[in-house]
């Protein structure tokens, strides 16, 4: 075997060795509450997948979407942050987050060109919903400015991240991989909304 | 050869031989309060995100509009933190502060024209509110001249070099409105938002 394959098996395996619980929901202090907003967006693949999702299908829309997304999402998400922190009570939470993986995988995986009006209000249902979530979740003892941040910036760095992905599109090949990825994250949100579902039932 | 590296061992040697205590905490120093001063506001995540998005703002609008800042923002600051000292001038409640981070955010993520007189009279708003909460802080044994001194120039540093570098990274572009250096600084600007209405949600939540 050469080198090039041994390599990358050798550092898989010792960052699944290195591998440690994150903890995300109980630290304190600013340190703690910045390290739980960070962290938080990351820890859950429902909002990870989704998140990225968002990035990919706004880079395939193009402009104007592709510049309005990072402006304007993460304030409609802390809209739904400010309804979580204040206990606003959102009709079936955890089966939209799914459903929001679903459709947004769905979207990238046809490449569906929706008018920009109609894709930004489906995005903006999903925000709110995120954004419930991650404030309702809010750690009692972080800070919550810190943890503000924290998750202000994971969800910023995941649309760039979706964005940065979505670029591929450009090429022929890179526009299949992509709806690949669609596929994927459809097939995992199937999967959050099955257990959703089930965890409602 | 063998002479210059005995040479070079033995001054090696002699340094490692003397070496002492670094004392990079001159705090108990004379000038101890001076470092205070400068160092308090960047220990506070308000200060921080406040400070950098206003500097933010002046640098989006251009040298024009916010060169302004470079001395009215150390100067608001410096007349918070007498008004605090003074007259016991309470710090804003967190409310306010989210108020003016939603409001900056706002403002850069809309880039909206704000005149130079408007951005100034917002920045010695926000100096004076930051001013006044620095001063909350202070001991009784505190020197306030230099307490103060160290203040002004954190803020001046800050304000300068936050508009500084927005500036720098907006002049590369071709002045089209929505190259990627625009897009980049008004997303940080709704960023700034997203915190700051997280913020009022908090406010409004304790």
């Amino acid at each position: 075997m050469s080198l090039s394959r041994v390599l990358p098996l050798a550092i898989a395996l010792a960052i699944a060795a290195l591998a440690q619980p994150a903890f995300a929901h109980e630290q304190a202090g600013v340190s703690g509450g910045l390290a739980s907003g960070l962290l938080h967006p990351l820890t859950g693949m429902d909002h990870l997948i989704a998140m990225v999702a968002v990035g990919i299908w706004g880079a395939q829309l193009g402009a104007p979407a592709i510049w309005v997304l990072p402006i304007t999402f993460p304030l409609v998400m802390a809209l739904g942050g400010v309804m979580g922190v204040l206990h606003i009570p959102l009709p079936m939470p955890e089966v939209v987050i799914a459903l929001s993986a679903l459709v947004l995988g769905v979207a990238v995986a046809m490449r569906l060109r929706l008018p920009f009006v109609a894709a930004a209000v489906v995005v903006a249902v999903f925000a709110i919903f995120h954004g419930h979530a991650h404030g309702a979740e809010l750690p009692g003892s972080a800070n919550p400015l810190a943890y503000g941040v924290g998750f202000v910036v994971a969800t910023g760095l995941l649309h760039l991240c979706g964005i940065t992905i979505g670029t591929l599109t450009r090429w022929p090949a890179g526009a299949r991989l992509l709806q690949g990825l669609g596929v994927l994250i459809a097939a995992l949100g199937c999967y959050f909304l099955a257990q959703s579902l089930g965890a409602s039932a | 050869m063998k002479a210059r590296f005995s040479r070079a061992f033995v001054v090696s040697g002699t340094l490692v031989a003397s070496v002492t205590a670094a004392d990079a905490h001159i705090i108990a120093s004379r000038l101890g309060d001076f470092y205070a001063g400068a160092v308090h506001p960047l220990t506070d995540l308000q200060d921080l995100i406040l400070w950098l998005a206003m500097g933010v703002l002046a640098g989006s609008l251009g040298a024009a509009r916010g060169r302004w800042l470079v001395l009215v923002f150390p100067l608001g600051l410096l007349a918070g933190l007498v008004l605090g000292l003074s007259f016991g001038l309470v710090s804003a409640t967190p409310a306010v502060d989210a108020a003016m981070i939603l409001t900056l955010g706002l403002l850069l993520a809309a880039a909206v024209r704000v005149p130079a007189v408007l951005l100034g009279a917002l920045a010695f708003g926000l100096a004076v509110m930051r001013g006044a909460a620095n001063a909350a802080d202070l001991a009784p044994e505190t020197n306030r001249p230099l307490f103060a001194a160290g203040l002004a120039c954190a803020g001046y540093a800050a304000i300068t070099l936050a508009m500084a570098l927005t500036l720098t990274f907006r002049r590369l572009d071709d002045g089209a409105s929505m190259t990627w250096r625009n897009v980049a600084i008004r997303a940080f600007g709704g960023w700034i938002a997203a915190i700051g209405l997280m913020m009022v949600g908090f406010a409004l939540a304790s």
